[in-house]
């Protein structure tokens, strides 16, 4: 159809024209900039597949049958996974430049020095390796599997689903805690949270949340994902109100409890995105956040509402966007930036990742026809 | 026959049947129909057009006023009302109200949602309906479902509404006598609901009362007013001789009053006056001189003082030889010790201050001989 | 995309379909029958043997209170620096106990996983009885408890309020909302309950009691409307407390600055070990009732697999945490966290380190396997020992934390009295006293909610059986 070539042609015009904006960042506005957009991209990539592969693994550990006919989409989400690799691998050039720990002044800093060797760069380009792996291994056993039982319609992928899904929790757990000191905490190694990798998994499952609402209703705006009907729509709604509020209470907790505690080592974290026009993408933060999906989606007809919903999804991802902007922008120094570069960028990687995304929806099944509870699925009801 | 019936039951065995019987009985128009269950039946709130419970906009907006009010009072009582500074944080910290706030809002919120149900939307407690003393009523707990043609004026016909019933598929039917008048809210009644609500005020008062000015008072309560301590200006049985106050120890020094190991007048020589002579030093050596000194010494050190006659001794005449050539340390030995007649200031002179009395006696030596060229110095 | 022939409910291979939730013909009447029998009858001689034991353990801490209350709280071990000890892993652990019935209750409803039906009554009556026990230990560990009531803000002649700055605050109001929502979500549960025993009993003085309980409950259609959206607000706000409360409680750890308390992860932490805490304590006690109570067709093997697998994931969502504040200890490089980290797994009370180590991480482990998942001896092991692990975690938390803390010329150490263990056996005492008596006077399942998910109980155009 001309209208998706149409689409198709904007997607790469926004990606050529992102790419001489991301060469450009890197000539004039210095290598800090570019990689600090550079990493932004891969946080975003990276935790939106992974939140994607998450709750494809999470339907498998409870045996979940309402989701299995939108199954299918998280499971095309996660394949964001792959691009994530060269671009964590490119990224790890970043270390140097932006990450204390990895510089060898570090060995000579008295807060630094008894990890520098965990910060430097071998070592923590080992996890990041380790970890990207991990996650190919986690979408080859559960998408892969996935997808080749469409043809094979061979109950034994429900049988190693199940038995995979709590090992991949435990790499979840275990992927998302190293990326999130690594990559997001380890731009400041002198300052630590425990809950920071809860922090990294609540806006991660958010965002794999609301990628997947927007695409089922893009689908069946298509005509597409028949039988999946305002019920299903309701339980995601519902996710998508829960976990906003699990996530705002993440986040509160750790503020609260540094604010509380006033440790210097600990609060400059905070200050420094407290202060100046800091202060304005922080409350802003707050409210996008938390407070407008949360009274948006708090009735019960809202939760099923289809424009309802697609609103508020799309406000998620940009929240989320907007959470590992304020993670990782203070360290650039000076106030919240954001011009061509970031515009750029922006324009590269969204029009990169919807290319993929379409690609990976037109091809094959749009519900993994191939499972047996996929009648059970769309029979569901409240 | 015209009837005074409340209303017709019929009873159905499955829900299946219920639902089937609904359509069928609401189109004969004979009377406001109602179902009784066991359990809630999905579908049935379509079925009967029921309008949509506003239990969940009465529970968002109390939900919010316990938001806003726990907020509110909280930041009064913080910022306003007894302002205090606690850990470092400002009067009107909010993020230590958020905790607050949140189980404020489920508070309101839950009590509006069991409480409002109960008493506004379902109109319960209320014994009197005469569902609950029909026959149907033990099927209807249990695994009966029941549906009732209520009458809507006097005009309802029981005899048409069972035999609706029964077409549409009733296995019993019971007619519901109307009670003579409403059985809940008899003049008896109210008045013994406002007599229990008296009698519990006046319960909870007297126990209140009780509770706060009584209780504590009781054994064991009381036992931490009567503490086995020291108390101010009291008898105490610690102590042999009964006394709470006690003396200070043999040896006890006051602070800033360290003895001055002087010796006798001679060693006292080798002092040396660790004070400059500065203004002030001189200023608080004038105080101190006029205070304690002058009354036998004299304004100028000359031994004529105010208090010399009436004393009968004789002061020293400071002006003399004999103690212009004394060393500072023999001054202050008699500052300390005391000499003759004159008793030891020492007891209410801090060091600084015998010091400085030391420089100005000797500065009142100078001036009562002074030479040619002191009078250069002055004019600095 | 078309449905087809081959994706039909038939094709649902055996090792994948869940086992029923009721074992044999369950009809609504039957039910009645089965569960609202035990209100009605006599107890067997041995629930009097063993509420004789629980009493006696209750008077113990009774006795050991009042004691308390004459002596003042220097009965207890409590000492510089470790000025809380057993009082607050008391209160800690029964509060924690409590959040397992709200989960059953209020977030299992809310994913509609109806499993739930048949425990939640117990569950949720376990919660009221362990948030009751836990409410006594911030009553009386305070110097002067005749005057507790200090702690609610009321207009007062000292011109004082209370300073809502604190976290020992913020659990008054956590714990008694907590305590008010769990009353309220399990009376209205109750309601329909209460008036199929008010419409079945033949006793003229059961019936005013239950009349007046089930406040004249009919099963009116209207009323079930407002009832059922009732219910689903109460399972929504429920839920919040779930999180809240237990994040409340560790609140008053983790905003102060002592080494191994001040920790972020605290709140998740902390909730994630009350579910599994309660869930261990909900397994054991399910056991036992569904053997002495013959409920074994209601509360099948299925429900205990299945919350034995929530253990077991609380099991590891645990080790995580150990395995954060362990990395922390390192990551901080602070010497202080170091030592407090060090002092769980060697020093003096390095013991506790691995008995928490052993019960909630190592233990649990051998849920993986179903057998274990399915046997009494495992699930009663893994419940006992889980319930063990969790006290003395508490114990770790505030005895090893407090007793050696920034000033090493402050470092002493606890030694609890007979007194701590009367007070805290008097409360295992009070609970399972409860326990008892909730079995025999009210009904122990739900049968209404259990009658909505029976075969042929909803009408069969709204879909199939809801029984998975």
């Amino acid at each position: 159809m001309s209208q998706t070539k149409h689409t198709s042609n904007l997607l790469w015009g926004a990606v050529a024209l992102g790419a001489l904006g991301v060469l450009g960042t890197y000539a004039a506005a210095g290598p800090e900039r570019f990689w600090a957009n550079w990493i932004l991209w891969f946080v975003l990539l990276f935790t939106l597949g992974l939140g994607s592969l998450f709750i494809v693994a999470l339907e498998h550990l409870v045996s979940a049958k309402w989701s299995v006919p939108v199954r299918r989409i998280p499971e095309r989400l996660a394949t964001l996974l792959i691009p994530a690799v060269p671009i964590g691998l490119i990224a790890l050039a970043a270390v140097p430049v932006l990450y204390p720990g990895a510089r060898p002044e570090a060995a000579h800093h008295p807060l630094l020095a008894g990890k520098a060797f965990w910060l430097s760069l071998p070592f923590f380009s080992v996890r990041t390796i380790l970890s990207l792996a991990l996650c190919l291994l986690g979408l080859w056993v559960l998408v892969g599997g996935s997808l080749k039982q469409d043809a094979t319609k061979d109950p034994a992928f429900n049988f190693r689903a199940r038995k995979f899904a709590p090992a991949f929790m435990a790499i979840f757990a275990l992927v998302i805690t190293l990326i999130a000191f690594d990559w997001l905490s380890g731009l400041t190694p002198e300052w630590y949270s425990d809950i920071f990798g809860v922090y990294v998994f609540a806006g991660a499952f958010l965002s794999g949340l609301a990628a997947t609402a927007l695409c089922v209703l893009h689908l069946q705006d298509e005509g597409r994902l028949e039988g999946v009907k305002g019920d299903h729509l309701y339980n995601l709604g519902g996710f998508l109100f829960a976990f906003t509020v699990f996530w705002s209470y993440i986040g509160f907790a750790q503020y609260m409890l540094m604010w509380y505690a006033n440790l210097p080592d600990e609060v400059i974290w905070y200050k420094v995105r407290l202060a100046g026009s800091w202060r304005l993408i922080t409350l802003a933060l707050a409210g996008l956040h938390f407070v407008l999906p949360f009274f948006a989606l708090v009735t019960r007809d809202s939760k099923k509402d289809p424009r309802r919903l697609r609103r508020v999804a799309f406000l998620m991802l940009g929240a989320h966007v907007l959470d590992i902007y304020w993670l990782i922008f203070p360290v650039l120094g000076a106030g919240p930036r954001f011009s061509w570069p970031e515009l750029s960028f922006a324009l590269f990687f969204l029009g990169g990742i919807l290319l993929w995304i379409r690609g990976a929806m037109q091809k094959g099944e749009d519900m993994p026809v191939g499972d047996p509870f996929l009648r059970e699925g769309l029979e569901f009801r409240l | 026959m015209p009837e005074t019936s409340y209303a017709v039951l019929g009873v159905f065995e499955t829900p299946d049947a219920l639902m089937k019987a609904i359509p069928k009985v609401r189109a004969s128009k004979l009377g406001t129909v109602e179902a009784y269950t066991p359990y809630a039946i999905h579908g049935i709130e379509e079925a009967l057009d029921l309008r949509k419970s506003p239990l969940g906009g009465m529970v968002l907006v109390m939900g919010v006023l316990g938001a806003v009010t726990a907020l509110g009072f909280q930041y009064w009582i913080s910022a306003i009302d007894y302002p205090i500074i606690t850990g470092g944080k400002g009067a009107g910290s909010w993020e230590a109200f958020i905790p607050i706030m949140f189980e404020v809002t489920v508070l309101f919120a839950t009590f509006t949602a069991g409480l409002g149900m109960l008493f506004l939307l379902n109109k319960l407690p209320f014994f009197g309906h005469p569902v609950l003393s029909s026959k149907s009523i033990k099927g209807i707990t249990r695994d009966r479902y029941v549906l009732a043609l209520e009458a809507e004026s006097e005009a309802f016909d029981s005899t048409a509404a069972a035999k609706a019933l029964q077409a549409a598929g009733a296995i019993e039917v019971e007619a519901l006598p109307a009670p003579d008048r409403s059985p809940f809210l008899t003049s008896d009644n109210i008045l013994r609901a406002l007599g229990g609500i008296f009698a519990a005020c006046v319960v909870a008062g007297l126990a209140m009362y009780f509770a706060t000015k009584w209780f504590p008072l009781l054994a064991p309560m009381k036992y931490m007013q009567d503490q086995p301590r020291l108390n101010a200006q009291k008898a105490s049985t610690f102590f042999k001789d009964g006394h709470g106050m006690q003396q200070p120890v043999a040896g006890t020094v006051a602070r800033g009053h360290l003895p001055t190991a002087t010796g006798t007048q001679e060693e006292a020589a080798s002092l040396v006056n660790p004070l400059p002579r500065t203004r002030e030093v001189f200023a608080t050596g004038r105080k101190v001189y006029t205070n304690r000194c002058e009354v036998c010494h004299g304004a100028v050190g000359n031994g004529v003082g105010s208090l010399t006659a009436a004393y009968g001794a004789k002061p020293a005449n400071l002006q003399a030889q004999q103690f212009r050539d004394y060393p500072d340390g023999k001054i202050y030995w008699a500052i300390v010790n005391g000499k003759n007649s004159m008793p030891s200031h020492a007891p209410y002179l801090s060091e600084p201050e015998r010091w400085a009395v030391v420089h100005y006696v000797r500065a009142l030596q100078r001036a009562q001989n002074a030479k040619d060229e002191d009078l250069k110095v002055a004019t600095r | 995309m078309k449905l087809d022939a081959a994706t039909s409910a038939g094709d649902i291979p055996e090792g994948l379909v869940e086992p029923s939730l009721y074992v044999g013909k369950v009809t609504p009447g039957s039910l009645d029958d089965q569960v609202l029998a035990f209100p009605e009858t006599r107890p067997p001689r041995q629930w009097y043997f063993a509420l004789a034991i629980t009493l006696t353990a209750a008077l113990i801490g009774v006795v050991s209170i009042g004691y308390t209350f004459y002596l003042g709280i220097g009965a207890w071990g409590n000492s510089s620096p470790v000025f809380w000890a057993f009082d607050i892993i008391n209160f800690v652990f029964w509060v924690g106990i409590g959040h397992a019935g709200t989960l059953i209750s209020a977030i299992l409803f809310l994913f509609r996983k109806r499993w739930r039906n048949a425990i939640a009554r117990f569950a949720e009556a376990m919660t009221i009885f362990a948030v009751i026990c836990a409410v006594i230990f911030p009553l009386i560990h305070v110097g002067r408890p005749w005057l507790a009531y200090w702690l609610f803000p009321y207009p007062n002649q000292r011109a004082l309020w209370t300073n809502f700055r604190s976290p020992l605050l913020w659990d008054v109001f956590a714990v008694n909302t907590y305590f008010s929502v769990s009353l309220m979500f399990w009376y209205l549960g109750l309601i329909p309950d209460i008036a199929s025993m008010r419409d079945r009993t033949t006793s003229k003085l059961r019936k005013v009691i239950y009349t007046v309980l089930a406040m004249g409950w009919r099963g009116a259609a209207t009323h079930w409307q407002h009832y059922e959206k009732a219910y689903l607000l109460l399972a929504g706000l429920a839920t919040g407390l779930v999180l809240s409360v237990h994040s409340v409680v560790s609140f008053d750890f983790a905003t102060s600055v002592v080494p191994g308390w001040h920790m972020t992860i605290f709140p998740p932490y902390f909730v994630a070990g009350a579910i599994f805490a309660g869930f261990a304590m909900v397994v054991m006690v399910l056991v036992v009732v569904r053997e002495t109570m013959q409920l074994k067709n209601l509360i099948t093997m299925r429900h205990l697999d299945v919350m034995n697998k929530v253990i077991l994931a609380m099991s590891c969502i645990m080790g995580y945490s150990y395995m954060m504040e362990g990395f922390t200890a390192w990551y901080s490089m602070n010497e202080f966290l170091h030592h407090g980290f060090m002092n769980i797994i060697t020093g003096t009370y390095g013991w506790a380190g691995w008995v928490t180590i052993s019960c909630n991480i190592l233990i649990p482990q051998i849920l993986w396997f179903r057998k274990a998942r399915t046997s009494y001896f495992w699930m009663i092991l893994v419940a006992i020992g889980v319930t063990i692990g969790m006290w003395f975690e508490r114990f770790v938390i505030i005895v090893i934390s407090l007793h050696q803390d920034f000033l090493p010329s402050a470092w002493r150490i606890y030694k609890p009295t007979m007194v701590d263990f009367g007070v805290l056996l008097g409360t295992f005492g009070i609970f399972f006293t409860l326990v008892l008596l909730f079995a025999r006077v009210l009904p122990v399942i739900a049968t209404t909610e259990v009658k909505a998910i029976l075969p042929d109980a909803q009408p069969s155009h709204h879909g199939d059986d809801h029984h998975a």
